[in-house]
């Protein structure tokens, strides 16, 4: 693999000659060929007249894009179009000038060469990336993770699809319309444009194939066991899964797991938080690396590229272990497999069980007519079962001021549990303390039902705060959908 | 890069030749009893280019002027002791009409339209051109708008 001189891979095979007097902290890869003109003419390797003349004939092809954008129909365009078409012209003459061997050579390719000669070359180059974009996304597409996680999902199944679709080449080169939120363990918003995806679909397909040597049941145990300790629904959240499995699968190496293990026991916790909390930063990096080794080794991956993002990525882990074992927080960065959650008893949560539109209403219509809050409590209690058909009754205004407090007073704890890792979803996944202060500090919510829920929790004592709070870092977030 | 300034530093011997391009113009325009003298069509481009600077626009050559002119000059509400002026708020129309339907019209079909409005719902009245094509660019606008929701919706399909 041979890399251009801002280490991205470029197709020239020549060798390298040695670097002049351009300073490399000058120039830009995402505006690259603009870049080089300023750097060039401060070292001197370009006079103004030049860089008048490559500015012209850039200007030239820009004219002409203009026609061809409008198809002739029209003479003038926003300056924001002729901006945009600019910053694609300017996006396909980077890609020739950075796949060069050097700077040098660079600044000579755009001092003596024929401007319109190296813009067709990029665009060149541009076309060849994306088609090999296109290939490389039909290949993540196909080895994608079976997992209920919304980002990732959606990143592969709609955003990169629409890019692909909707991507130019010649006026929106540059352009990165992807709305792609699934996060990579390593990403690199230098490049622009298909480069950028390209590279996106490369570490993303780096990631996919090291998750896949790891059985699914332990990968979605885990993503249940991480969005317990975050107390947040790991469906919905942007994180990046490659990071989880590699570091629980190098803590299984350091605990004396297999490398082919993901889940990490209580009793490995204890092992590796006692080995992380008496050992300097110089050991921890040290016992990392070594397992890393391990890891790779046990698991036969020798793809260089692979190696060097896990590598990477190992960086990052270690930071993370030092700064967690100081603090005393490694249950943050170990995911540790919980005990088996905890139904509710009462609450059903299947979106099966909830009843039929028309006997919904005609219950809620019941409820509103009952004279007495005991009557309406009754009422619910006795024919609402599905989590579902309590929120929409919860939604619907049937009840008024107390009677949701008699409501409350009826339920459980894990009823009380459910709704209000509902009600205080925002406060639970930012980690803003203990359930008993975030319903102290949390002032007034809507709708009505959540206000008069916060009111009756206040007024709960603390013991049974506590145990609610701890059932509800029980519940499986999976089960409860959140509308 | 500073396009504007970049476009017009390319075009700095071109002034000249659009003068000739516009005096030969009158040529055509002659028999509707309509002509631009030098300074009239100095002036001209000077409005214009205030114009396109103004609505963020730039442009290649001047042939939406000459179109506008050759178009216009058949006007029967247009007299050589308003034709300058006129043309002026002309350019000044058509630029901002190309910006309000987002360049989805032609430049020939835009003219097109202003004129026959110009000559027939406006009797010639400037102002009233201008508050007829305010009301025919929302219109046009709410349409594309329309157009492009049913396009997304055939491709969701």
């Amino acid at each position: 693999m041979k890399l251009d001189h801002f280490g991205h891979e470029a197709n020239d095979s020549r060798l390298p000659i040695p670097q002049s007097e351009i300073h490399f902290s000058g120039l830009k890869r995402n505006q690259y060929t603009l870049s080089l003109l300023n750097e060039g003419q401060r070292a001197g390797l370009l006079d103004n007249r030049e860089a008048y003349v490559i500015q012209n004939r850039l200007l030239l092809i820009l004219q002409d894009l203009i026609r061809r954008y409008t198809q002739g129909k029209s003479s003038s365009v926003t300056t924001e179009t002729a901006e945009n078409i600019l910053a694609s012209v300017l996006y396909a003459v980077d890609a020739y000038l950075a796949s060069l061997e050097n700077h040098d050579k660079a600044i000579l390719c755009l001092k003596t060469g024929d401007i319109a000669d190296l813009y067709e070359k990029g665009v060149e180059r541009v076309r060849q990336c994306f088609e090999e974009t296109k290939r490389l996304y039909n290949e993540v597409k196909r080895q994608k993770l079976d997992v209920p996680v919304e980002a990732y999902n959606t990143t592969i199944e709609e955003s990169l699809p629409i890019f692909l679709k909707k991507y130019g080449i010649l006026f929106d080169a540059h352009n990165t319309m992807a709305s792609m939120d699934y996060p990579l363990a390593l990403d690199d918003m230098r490049l622009q444009g298909i480069f950028y995806i390209k590279q996106y679909l490369e570490r993303l397909q780096i990631e996919n194939r090291f998750c896949f040597k790891f059985a699914r049941e332990d990968l979605l145990r885990l993503l249940e066991n991480f969005g317990s300790v975050c107390r947040f629904d790991y469906r919905i959240e942007l994180f990046n899964m490659f990071e989880l499995v590699l570091n629980n699968a190098l803590f299984s190496v350091l605990s004396g797991g297999d490398a082919g293990q993901i889940r990490i026991s209580p009793y490995q916790f204890e092992r590796l938080e006692r080995m992380f909390s008496y050992a300097d930063a110089s050991e921890i990096r040290k016992m990392i690396r070594e397992a890393m080794t391990r890891l790779q080794h046990n698991l036969q991956i020798l793809d260089p590229k692979t190696v060097a993002y896990m590598n990477e990525c190992g960086q990052n882990l270690i930071r993370r272990i030092v700064n967690a074992a100081e603090y005393h927080n490694l249950q943050a960065v170990i995911i540790t497999d919980m005990e088996e959650k905890i139904q509710p008893v009462v609450l059903s949560l299947r979106a099966g069980d909830r009843m039929s539109d028309v006997r919904l209403r005609r219950l809620l219509d019941e409820i509103i007519r009952s004279e007495t809050k005991e009557e309406k409590v009754r009422l619910i209690q006795s024919n609402f079962f599905s989590l579902h058909d309590y929120l929409d009754m919860l939604e619907s205004d049937c009840l008024y001021g107390d009677e949701y407090d008699a409501l409350y007073a009826s339920f459980g704890d894990m009823e009380l549990a459910i709704l209000a890792k509902i009600v205080f979803y925002e406060e639970l996944r930012n980690g803003s303390g203990d359930l008993l202060s975030i319903i102290r500090q949390k002032e007034d919510a809507e709708p009505d039902w959540q206000k008069r829920l916060i009111g009756f929790l206040k007024r709960l004592d603390a013991s049974r705060i506590n145990g609610i709070d701890k059932l509800i870092g029980k519940i499986d977030y999976e089960e409860i959908s959140f509308y | 890069m500073n396009l504007s300034r970049l476009f017009n530093s390319m075009s700095l011997s071109i002034p000249e030749q659009h003068l000739i391009e516009l005096l030969e113009l009158n040529e055509k325009t002659q028999p509707f009893g309509l002509t631009l003298a030098p300074d009239e069509i100095k002036q001209l481009l000077a409005e214009r280019n205030r114009v396109l600077h103004s609505y963020g626009r730039l442009e290649l050559g001047i042939a939406a002027t000459k179109e506008i002119i050759e178009v216009f000059s058949e006007s029967p509400h247009i007299r050589q002791d308003h034709y300058a002026s006129t043309l002026n708020e002309l350019h000044e129309i058509f630029y901002f009409l190309k910006n309000e339907t987002e360049d989805k019209i032609g430049d020939a079909k835009l003219i097109g339209i202003m004129k026959d409005c110009f000559d027939n719902e406006c009797g010639g009245s400037l102002e009233l051109l201008r508050s007829k094509l305010e009301e025919f660019a929302a219109d046009f606008r709410i349409e594309a708008m329309r157009d492009e929701l049913l396009r997304e919706g055939e491709d969701d399909e």
